[in-house]
């Protein structure tokens, strides 16, 4: 049989596409008194975001709600899940690690420890 | 249904892609963009994170739709130590050519969480009708 129109592809819809796991690109950058995280986080929610601190560890990840009622002509985005983990050593002070979510960037505050903040010495 | 989009700087991308480490996240085309379709409209989504609504300008001529803006730098502390620094994009513009006519009275935008959506509804001329038998 031969096709009276050969078939072509022309849109997929999200949910034929694989969903992909990004690393959000990220600035870090250390004061005197804290460690401060920024993670491109666009697309997600401040509810989707999920932040752990394990121990060493902390891991922020979040996923994505695609529109799924329009057909998709060119993609570049796609379906994605963020995820990215970084190192912690000593000397951060866990309970006082705090975030926020604005125009698709998550900032989080790692404040140091008293014993890990810089201290001038006075020379006697 | 085909849609063109423009890579602008080709070139320069090829550069930079050569001079930075294979690690690097940071996307080479920017803003990353989405084009979706259905009857009425066609949506462009992209991907602006942490840019703000006022630094960004859209314009629609010969069926064109040309996005660009600015990232401003965030506040930074004069004594900070800069460990990683991915977000590099500050400048950008973008051109995509929308395959059918617009109503271009009723282009809206809107920008949530980082995300640019760019509604460009059809003209009556490009809208999926029925044609009822006689």
């Amino acid at each position: 049989m031969t096709a009276l129109v050969p078939y072509t592809p022309t849109a997929l819809t999200r949910y034929e596409m694989n969903e992909r796991v990004v690393p959000p690109v990220t600035d870090i950058y250390e004061t005197a008194d804290s460690f401060v995280v920024k993670l491109d986080l666009p697309g997600a929610t401040k509810e989707s975001i999920k932040l752990q601190v394990e121990p060493r560890k902390l891991v922020v990840q979040s996923s994505i709600t695609a529109d799924e009622s329009m057909n998709l002509l060119y993609s570049e985005i796609g379906r994605k899940r963020y995820y990215r983990e970084f190192n912690i050593g000593d000397g951060i002070n866990v309970e006082g690690i705090h975030a926020s979510f604005e125009d698709g960037v998550l900032t989080i505050t790692l404040p140091k420890t008293d014993e890990m903040k810089a201290r001038e010495i006075k020379i006697q | 249904m085909m849609v063109r989009v423009a890579y602008p700087n080709i070139f320069d991308e090829l550069i930079e892609e050569f001079f930075t480490p294979a690690l690097d996240v940071t996307p080479t085309v920017y803003p990353a963009i989405d084009i979706l379709e259905n009857d009425a409209a066609t949506v462009v989504v992209a991907e602006v994170p942490g840019v703000k609504k006022e630094d960004v300008s859209l314009k629609y001529e010969n069926n064109v739709l040309t996005i660009s803006g600015e990232r401003k730098p965030y506040e930074i502390p004069q004594d900070a130590r800069i460990l990683l620094n991915e977000m590099r994009v500050r400048k950008f513009t973008r051109s995509i050519e929308i395959p059918h006519d617009v109503d271009a009275e009723k282009i809206t935008a809107e920008m949530n969480n980082g995300v640019l959506r760019v509604t460009l509804p059809k003209a009556e001329v490009a809208r999926t009708r029925t044609i009822e038998i006689k």
